[in-house]
């Protein structure tokens, strides 16, 4: 065991109060801290990855005005982030596990530490899963994990299977190759929406297996996982005995999971906003795919992300009109 | 070598000056090349000390698990290296019950840090639910949450139990590094972290949150759900 030691950081290795904490990294969250930053607010934007957002999975982006070459999402989100870096907005891979949206000022629990912030924007966008897989539920802490860095040193000299297609499953599966004899790598996509290094590396790992287009359906066990049974490209099915099952599955749903239930949601698991994109909570905004009758585009969700910068910060200065300093 | 680097120390400098009353750290371990396997003992104690000299609130008290076995027992220390944090109060130290088993690194050398900081305070930060749930308890509660290093959840289900156990005189709360400890993690099945053993029948996985673990750990007042619980377990 490597020993390390340091303690939580909140992003720019000061415990302090940031005036906008920014949830999700894509189009929407990247144009909000671009917006919030050139207003001289201090911000920072939590996000899981690239490849987290609907954006930064879309192979080729040809209708975003004023970038009339064919472009990846990830690489249109790459120079969005990098704009609103520019104006001084910081980005630091994290993940929201859970918020106090009511405290001031307001807590976001993540990974890497505990965040505090004035204003909060919610970006989190529609990409959480629904529906778990058959026998998932019934094992999670008996071979079923979410978190491979956790938990991946019970798996030593065992077969283990990693579902999903981003760059944090690639990036987990990674870290299982130190310990497992083999990691099977199930794709549900005939590609792996993960930085080209990334994948080269995976695939030159000697202990992993890929399986392209690989839908994870049942993990199988009593008291402890003992398979996966997957469904192949070819139509085929195939069970792979494994002890365990490292699953990041993306899915269609809006991703509120983190608020514990704080903002009330319509039936459809949409959080309600106002026309500034207010959410119930003062100083709590959302955008975004996260929104309900929200059309899917990457230039709306970058719209919706600029106005509700401009919202958080006419609340934050006590002004009673938006305003945009154009000199600048 | 010194483990923490200087910024590090800077930090938990920084971290340790919010304590208002002094802490006993109280470390059980053994001496090189002794009797019992111990793969981070010597670490543990370089540790401590090191953290110990970033304080004048910080008082550190070594034993030998073998040797001081009375007091051990008396603490519920049956493994090495283990750390009991006390409140230095005259003309007594209080336990509250807090300890750490195995090296706190990683994400838990966090926890460490922060347990120093409530048990100074004697700060809990609970719900006003949570106290009543915990003033209703009616026998000894033993929490032992299984972490590892590299688990970014782990340290919140910690500190949960640990603010329980200050709290509450009833309860008493381990963080366990379950890589260093296989035996109990084979003992309770733990495949995944954190997992939160109470009495050790009611198992957690996650960090939940307060609420949704207080419901499960009022479980111990109900001596037929413990009854069928320990049945599922084979006890």
């Amino acid at each position: 065991m490597d020993l390390h030691f340091e303690l939580p950081t909140t992003g720019d290795g000061a415990a302090s109060v940031w005036d906008v904490a920014i949830v999700g990294g894509g189009p929407a969250g990247a144009t909000a801290a671009m917006y919030a930053a050139r207003a001289d607010l201090r911000v920072i934007v939590l996000d899981k990855g690239l490849t987290a957002s609907a954006l930064g999975i879309t192979s080729r982006i040809a209708n975003y005005p004023g970038v009339p070459e064919e472009i990846s999402g990830a690489e249109l989100l790459r120079r969005m982030r990098e704009q609103a870096q520019r104006f001084g907005a910081v980005f630091v891979q994290d993940k929201v596990q859970a918020v106090d949206l009511e405290s001031d000022p307001k807590l976001l629990f993540a990974n890497g530490g505990t965040y505090e912030a004035r204003a909060v924007i919610i970006a989190t966008g529609s990409m959480a899963r629904g529906q778990r897989v058959k026998g998932e539920e019934e094992l999670l802490g008996r071979g079923v994990s979410y978190c491979a860095t956790c938990d991946g040193a019970f798996f030593r000299d065992q077969d283990v299977a990693v579902a999903g297609n981003t760059d944090e499953a690639v990036e987990e599966a990674l870290f299982l190759t130190r310990f497992a004899r083999t990691v099977h790598f199930l794709s549900p996509t005939p590609r792996i929406h993960a930085p080209e290094p990334l994948l080269h590396e995976l695939s030159s790992q000697p202990n992993v297996r890929l399986y392209l287009g690989a839908a994870l359906r049942e993990v199988i066990g009593g008291d402890h996982v003992t398979g996966v049974r997957v469904a192949l490209r070819d139509g085929g099915e195939q069970v792979l005995p494994v002890n365990g099952a490292f699953i990041y599955l993306q899915g269609g749903r809006p991703a509120t999971d983190f608020l514990g239930g704080q903002l009330p949601l319509n039936e459809t698991g949409c959080v309600r906003v106002d026309a500034e994109y207010r959410t119930t909570i003062p100083g709590v905004y959302a955008v975004g795919d996260v929104l309900c009758n929200h059309v899917k585009q990457a230039v709306v969700a970058a719209a919706e992300g600029a106005i509700a910068a401009m919202a958080v910060e006419k609340a934050l200065r006590g002004r009673k009109q938006l305003a945009v300093d154009w000199s600048k | 070598m010194t483990l923490l680097n200087e910024s590090v120390r800077r930090e938990v400098r920084q971290a340790l000056a919010a304590m208002t009353e002094p802490v006993r750290i109280v470390l059980f371990t053994q001496q090189e090349g002794g009797a019992l396997e111990c793969g981070f003992c010597r670490e543990t104690r370089q540790l401590v000390e090191e953290v110990v000299a970033l304080s004048d609130k910080l008082r550190l008290e070594v034993h030998d698990l073998v040797a001081d076995q009375a007091l051990a027992s008396q603490m519920g220390i049956d493994k090495i290296p283990a750390i009991a944090l006390l409140r230095d109060e005259r003309p007594q130290p209080r336990d509250f019950g807090v300890r750490l088993f195995g090296i706190p690194s990683g994400y838990e050398f966090g926890t460490f840090i922060q347990d120093l900081v409530l048990v100074s305070q004697a700060r809990h930060d609970l719900s006003a639910r949570t106290l009543e749930q915990l003033a209703a308890l009616t026998g000894p509660v033993h929490i032992q949450v299984f972490v590892t290093p590299t688990c970014p959840y782990c340290p919140r289900a910690v500190l949960l139990a640990h603010r329980l156990a200050i709290a509450s005189e009833r309860v008493r709360a381990d963080m366990v590094e379950a890589t260093e400890f296989p035996h109990l993690a084979n003992r309770y099945s733990v495949y995944g972290v954190p997992r939160t053993v109470i009495n050790e029948v009611i198992h957690i996985e996650g960090a939940v949150p307060e609420a949704a673990l207080m419901d499960e750990l009022m479980q111990v007042n109900d001596p037929a759900a413990m009854k069928r619980l320990r049945a599922e377990w084979g006890l």
